[in-house]
């Protein structure tokens, strides 16, 4: 029986709990909040033995084989480090940390321990994610992606979460490197990084304040997002990160150099595209046929996954974690390989550090113009 | 007038804190102490939280009174420390509302009361803490008059069962509360209200349907709602913070000559906007909340436990409701009556619906 440990008792680890509890030969053995009281409630929901207000003590008294971080990622690497120092497997929620030297330094510490570590890019372990992974395997769009698009989008209400954001100017939301993208993008960019194959791609960012959130006096919060990645004249991606567009899209779209591949993450459906065109008329009238078969090909499977109860809005998460204790018992290879950990952590450190560079050059340029402007 | 005053644990120069008072209840509240007398009062808000109205009666009592606001954040203990200095009197509506998250409602509502609890402690002058609290702490299942529901009814003993967020973070609020009351001798006074309604909460309330399957279920049937106008509710809540001999009491506040729940949809559909609606009776829906329980039990989840037995009774069993103990003990009488109060309510859904 593998040892469970939840650190971090707010929203994301109702997830995890439930997701574990869903898995055969683990328990979740405790679980740890900086306030006590949110780890007894935690306790309380789940039916969890014990519950600890300090880390060491959980670490000392319940012996856990796998600590799972979920707290926010300002302290992601320091609960890592010391649960990997302890002897414990380590699945770190996303963002995986703050920086991609910690992410190297954790992915050491581990290796040098002996241990295993992963992260929390659970979208991309959905059913719909790995019919996808299946079918590129195969060799489906032909040699590997030529262009990847990857929309990863947050509808941004002014209350709830983002209003809480936008109305505390200290929330710690705001103190991470890449403010609200850096709690939210990860999904999307571990979606390109999966099927880059350098280790250096080039990264382009265009990044702004919306219109709706200037209007509401906010100048620090980044909500549009627009990324180009290329790797040596090879692979190209789009990222794409809106709070304004409509629908909010979760999607991913990688075409390769015989045919096409559409994933919608809320829908569940994958679309195959055909690299080739009928004649004439035929490319008018065949593919709405085809394409509506598809979706109704999408829907039987949807529709059997939920009968045979394995269709949880978390279903992705539980397949990650049951994988990665697979991992640990066997000792075979994690879920994610650390690679495209460090891919995905090295292009958003690329994305936040342009950022800066760009509200820094803009800051600049508008000195002068003040300066004249006093005169 | 003069017998009322003396009947008050405190006096017009007293400090009064009220938390949430930027929220919809909030503003009536300090627009209620205002009108009482109270010329002290402390205003608790989140940095995000909109002034407006509070700003405005600043303006309009700048000779009478004093009211400071507090920027803060009732998760940060020190906040909550410098906002109960020197304090006689609170009156805590804050809370998390709307939330779908477990975590998220108990951080909001308990956390912050906790907070709130041990900064009390340091408070030397506290004459007395008012929590507010709602309906959704009672099962509704074994009530000991039939189908009145009072104050002696019971609470849910398992929370966690409902799938309701709220009402998990409101029934453990409440026992924070009586904690810090028997073990530190805080003296508070629980007031319970109904669905509180008027301008500023347009939404119908669940305990007459709800429109999440695209049309509205009108579930309530002949059901009496269980309303109390914004401004009754918080004259009642004030007067609850201010009553002598009233500590470690509970008080349910609802108006009288309360609707049904198809005399409210009818007026609703008269007064406001014609919609299609589809009435289960309670047989029905308590039959549907048992499969769905079961259903998601069955599917570890699948579907979210939102509606189950608990719930059902909770929202939609038959029920009567009483003020009497409010309006014995408190000296409360509801000021608009129900008449009045609904017609202010559709007036503003209205205005709603034409800015729509």
């Amino acid at each position: 029986m593998l040892k469970v440990a939840i650190v971090g008792c707010g929203k994301i680890a109702d997830s995890h709990v439930s997701q574990i509890q869903r898995i055969k030969g683990c328990e979740v053995v405790g679980v740890c909040d900086k306030e006590p009281l949110m780890a007894k409630q935690l306790c309380e929901r789940f039916s969890i033995k014990r519950n600890f207000g300090d880390l060491p003590e959980l670490i000392s008294e319940v012996h856990p084989d796998v600590v799972h971080i979920t707290t926010p990622p300002a302290v992601h690497f320091d609960i890592a480090s010391f649960c990997l120092k302890q002897g414990c497997h380590v699945y770190v929620e996303k963002p995986f940390t703050l920086y991609e030297d910690e992410a190297h330094k954790l992915i050491e510490l581990a290796t040098d321990e002996n241990l295993k570590i992963t992260a929390g890019h659970d979208d991309q372990f959905t059913h719909v994610a790995r019919r996808m992974r299946t079918l590129v395997q195969s060799g489906f769009l032909g040699d590997g992606p030529v262009h990847m698009e990857s929309y990863y989008c947050y509808e941004l209400a002014l209350t709830g979460y983002a209003g809480a954001i936008l109305g505390d100017k200290q929330h710690w939301v705001r103190r991470l490197p890449g403010k609200l993208l850096h709690n939210i993008i990860s999904h999307g960019i571990a979606r390109i990084a999966e099927f880059l194959v350098t280790d250096s791609p080039q990264v382009i960012v265009h990044g702004f304040t919306s219109p709706l959130l200037r209007s509401r006096g906010e100048t620090e919060i980044i909500d549009e997002l627009r990324v180009i990645i290329s790797e040596e004249q090879r692979t190209t991606a789009y990222f794409t990160f809106s709070s304004q567009m409509r629908p909010s899209l979760h999607m991913f779209r990688v075409f390769g150099s015989r045919n096409g591949l559409v994933l919608d993450h809320d829908q569940e459906t994958l679309i195959k595209l055909r690299g080739t065109r009928l004649k004439s008329y035929v490319e008018k009238f065949v593919p709405p046929i085809t394409m509506a078969k598809q979706y109704l090909g999408n829907l039987r499977i949807n529709l059997g996954t939920f009968l045979a109860r394995d269709f949880q809005m978390k279903s992705g998460m539980k397949y990650l974690i049951e994988s990665f204790y697979q991992s640990i018992q066997d000792g075979t290879p994690p879920p994610i390989p650390y690679r495209e950990i460090l891919l995905t952590a090295r292009i958003m450190d690329s994305i936040f550090s342009q950022l800066n560079q760009q509200s820094e050059s803009e800051a600049r340029s508008h000195v002068p113009l003040l300066a004249s402007m006093a005169k | 007038m003069i017998r009322s005053k003396l009947e008050h644990i405190i006096g017009p120069d007293d400090l009064v804190l009220i938390t949430g008072a930027t929220g919809f209840i909030g503003v009536s509240v300090v627009e209620n102490l205002l009108r009482l007398g109270f010329r002290n009062l402390r205003c608790f808000a989140r940095p995000s939280s909109q002034m407006d109205k509070i700003e405005a009666l600043r303006r309009n009592h700048r000779a009478d009174a004093r009211i400071e606001v507090f920027r803060g954040n009732l998760l940060v203990s020190e906040d909550c420390v410098a906002a109960t200095k020197d304090v006689s009197v609170i009156f805590h509506l804050a809370a998390g509302r709307g939330e779908k998250s477990f975590p998220d409602a108990y951080m909001n509502s308990v956390i912050t009361t906790r907070n709130l609890l041990e900064a009390c402690l340091k408070t030397k002058c506290l004459k007395r803490f008012v929590n507010v609290s709602s309906f959704a702490v009672y099962t509704n299942t074994q009530k000991a008059h039939g189908r009145l529901l009072d104050e002696a009814c019971p609470t849910e003993t398992h929370p966690e069962l409902r799938g309701d967020a709220y009402s998990f973070a409101k029934v453990k609020q409440e026992q924070m509360v009586v904690e810090y009351g028997d073990k530190f001798g805080v003296p508070y006074v629980i007031v319970r209200p109904g669905h509180v309604y008027g301008p500023g909460n347009e939404a119908i309330s669940a305990r007459v349907g709800i429109g999440t399957f695209g049309v509205f279920l009108h579930l309530g049937g002949p059901n009496t709602i269980p309303l109390t106008y914004v401004d009754n509710c918080a004259e009642a809540i004030v007067l609850a913070g201010l009553k002598k001999g009233i500590d470690r009491e509970t008080f349910n506040v609802v108006d009288d000559d309360l609707p049904s729940s198809r005399q409210f949809l009818r007026l609703y559909k008269q007064n406001v906007t014609r919609f299609k609606s589809l009435y289960l009776p309670h047989a029905l829906s308590f039959t549907l909340c048992y499969l769905w329980e079961r259903f998601s039990e069955w599917s570890v989840g699948q579907v979210p436990p939102a509606f189950n037995r608990k719930r059902w009774h909770s929202f939609w069993k038959k029920t009567r409701y009483s003020n009497e103990k409010l309006k014995s003990r408190v000296g409360w009488a509801p000021q608009v009556s129900t008449a009045e109060g609904l017609g202010r309510y559709f007036e503003s859904c209205r205005n709603l619906e034409s800015h729509a």
